[in-house]
């Protein structure tokens, strides 16, 4: 079954075209790394994925849902952890995990909650206002929100950064029980050590031009 | 998701983040205290011919102070890229925005609720009788420029010089409300029947009517591709 | 692939402005020169023959705006948004005009350059919310897309608008002071209805050509860019694959 389908996916912002005829398919059980030089076009490919913005031509599908026509069952599917970590600096790291989660039609239990922010190991903060949290604590929080959320897509932009060894291992861990979980995960990274243990396949994004190899061949072709 | 459910979030959310932090209101009590004391300076307020003046000067100070609350209001969602997440989620838009809007229209009316008997005090008004007339000439006033404020807030908050172009788009949309409660107000000060500005009543409801309607619709299309 | 209404206006533009020329000529000879001096108003009601279509014109240029605006949301045709935006700028400067020509024309009449006549209030509402529109457009240009969305739903709003603001005035006005003196006192007798009917008729075309010449311009200037864009990427794309 293919999660994701993406077929001759092109954007142009204004004049400059960011992303050029992608193609690319993304069974489930697959944990998709695309690595790329800065401003490649990762984080814009990401976002029409997550349907923030429209494609300007070709068109994607995730679980057979189209995701220009379909975006309501698209958005319930796919779960986006982007660069901004969609916290409300006023309210604690419980409340933004209910709100969060309220909006997608998921109301937790405290137990559950307080589950998965032990499993992030933020446990004894969940109390606390997220604008004193570090970032590698926003991140860890908005880890704790996609292991409620159980989504069947998930779109990790750069889910490394900020995080220590033992943030990693949790982030690797939940990604390998989302593909057990006959999820599909794509992931943007710079970071080669650690995501060759959970990528299945790999690609790099180079001015807009999408170029896949298998993970044994990633010095060869990630030289940036 | 329920809808409703979505809106309780939306307004949930709003409260608590605007309890904890004070920001909003705070800046808009303040703005119109600044404003009520302008005005006192500009026009000689102890002058018989002043009190002519006393309905518009109210209504300009609220119209004020509820930019400055409807501007916060999206400004808030642009921190941490929340407005993304709102975009991107399934939670279906128009219950963001009668989310939105009702949050809105709570902390206007809150600001108008604390304002109104400093001018009574400030004034030597006697509001008496017509009390109850003059909290749904607020009710209304204060639903149509929240409706419309709300859907114009979330047009303006991502482009530039936004702080300036709220005001240049939302006030010439709501005249008819300022004209209508401007009206009403002065007919309830000055003790007329109710009769000679009932129609104003009218005005108010059906432009809140359609523009709630409307703004609901449209809102779709300012947060989503 | 230009669009085939484009390959349309360049054929027909020259044809509408030939005819906006020749009632234009006509209804000012007719205006000026052949009809007489109004009984009341002298000479000054000439003004009329210019403003009165103006102002005719300004509200069809909206109503442009509006229906391109619908249109432009279901369809998301780029042409239909150069379109609004042409007719967003023209109906800017017809109701400025207007406006001006209404000044000029109370002056004499009533010893005022201003009157708060409901109409003339409504049209300088209706000056704001266009001028607001275009400041829209001005600060959007990065984003195109998010351009001509948000701008569609301003002049939908705006448009929704104009009929309540246009009585809400009329009823404040017939409050504060009597209708004694209006725009709509005017009678117009028949020597002065077929200069002012050539003359809006003319002014309608001038409007139509006007469109049609700035919409075609804006068009081809946006496919202008995307060319230079492509050019540009390719460029930068031969130069990175020659470079190590």
């Amino acid at each position: 079954m293919i999660a994701l389908s993406i077929v001759q996916l092109s954007k142009t912002y204004g004049h400059y075209r960011v992303l050029d005829q992608l193609s690319l398919d993304i069974p489930s059980r697959h944990c998709f790394a695309l690595f790329g030089p800065n401003g490649a076009g990762k984080t814009t490919l990401m976002r029409i994925l997550a349907t923030l913005t429209r494609p300007s031509s070709g068109q994607f599908r995730i679980w057979g849902y189209d995701g220009v026509t379909e975006k309501a069952r698209v958005r319930q599917l796919v779960m986006y952890l982007a660069h901004g970590t969609h916290l409300y600096d006023d309210l604690n790291a419980i409340e933004n995990l209910r709100f969060c989660l309220a909006l997608r039609g998921i109301i937790p239990s405290d137990s559950q909650i307080k589950r998965a922010l032990d499993r992030v190991q933020i446990g004894p903060f969940g109390h606390m206002q997220t604008r004193y949290f570090s970032a590698g604590m926003k991140k860890r929080l908005g880890l704790a929100k996609a292991i409620l959320a159980r989504p069947k897509v998930l779109l990790l932009d750069e889910p490394y950064t900020s995080l220590d060894e033992r943030g990693i291992a949790i982030m690797n861990a939940f990604i390998q029980e989302t593909i057990q979980r006959e999820g599909a995960v794509l992931m943007t990274t710079h970071d080669r050590e650690h995501t060759r243990q959970v990528a299945n396949h790999m690609g790099i994004l180079h001015s807009g031009v999408l170029r896949t190899f298998p993970p044994h061949e990633l010095s060869t072709y990630v030289v940036y | 998701m329920s809808f409703i459910k979505a809106i309780r979030w939306m307004v949930w959310k709003d409260l608590i983040t605007e309890m904890r932090s004070r920001e909003t209101l705070v800046s808009m009590l303040f703005f119109a205290l600044i404003v009520i004391l302008v005005f006192s300076f500009s026009f000689s307020m102890d002058h018989q011919a002043a009190r002519e003046l006393l309905a518009g000067i109210i209504w300009v100070a609220f119209a004020f102070t509820g930019i400055i609350g409807l501007g916060k209001s999206f400004l808030a969602e642009l921190h941490n890229d929340c407005l993304e997440y709102l975009q991107m989620s399934p939670a279906p838009k128009g219950a963001i925005y009668l989310g939105k809007m009702t949050a809105n229209f709570l902390f206007m009316l809150l600001a108008e609720v604390v304002l109104f008997p400093l001018f009574i005090i400030f004034f030597n008004l006697d509001v008496v009788e017509e009390i109850w007339i003059l909290l749904v000439v607020f009710l209304l006033a204060t639903e149509g420029l929240a409706a419309v404020g709300t859907l114009f807030s979330a047009l303006t908050v991502q482009i530039r010089a936004r702080e300036v172009m709220l005001p240049v788009l939302l006030l010439p949309m709501v005249i008819p409300v300022m004209i209508a409660a401007v009206e009403s107000t002065r007919g309830a000060l000055n003790g007329e029947p109710f009769a000679l500005y009932s129609q104003w009543f009218h005005l108010l409801g059906v432009f809140d009517l359609i523009f709630t309607v409307v703004s609901y619709w449209l809102f779709e299309l300012i947060l989503d591709t | 692939m230009i669009h085939r209404i484009i390959k349309q206006i360049q054929r027909y533009k020259g044809w509408v402005g030939a005819g906006a020329a020749v009632c234009l000529l006509t209804g000012t000879y007719l205006g000026l020169i052949a009809s007489p001096p109004d009984y009341y108003q002298g000479e000054v009601v000439r003004i009329m023959y210019v403003h009165v279509p103006l102002a005719h014109t300004a509200l069809l240029a909206y109503t442009v705006v509006f229906a391109g605006s619908i249109w432009y949301l279901w369809k998301r045709d780029r042409l239909i948004d150069n379109m609004c935006h042409a007719a967003a700028g023209l109906g800017f400067l017809f109701t400025g005009l207007a406006l001006i020509t209404g000044s000029i024309w109370a002056k004499p009449t009533w010893n005022t350059w201003w009157t708060w006549d409901p109409r003339l209030v409504s049209f300088a509402i209706l000056f704001l919310i266009l001028a607001g529109y275009l400041m829209l457009r001005t600060f959007l240009t990065e984003d195109p897309d998010r351009e001509s969305r948000y701008a569609a739903v301003l002049a939908i709003v705006g448009f929704i608008d104009l009929p309540i603001i246009h009585f809400s005035v009329e009823w404040w006005r017939t409050l504060h002071q009597p209708l004694s003196i209006s725009t709509r006192g005017v009678s117009i007798s028949g020597e002065l209805l077929l200069p002012l009917t050539i003359m809006s008729i003319g002014f309608h075309l001038l409007f139509a050509y006007m469109l049609m010449v700035r919409t075609q311009l804006l068009y081809l200037d946006e496919l202008l860019q995307a060319k230079k864009g492509r050019l540009l990427t390719q460029m930068h794309l031969s130069r990175s694959q020659t470079s190590p």
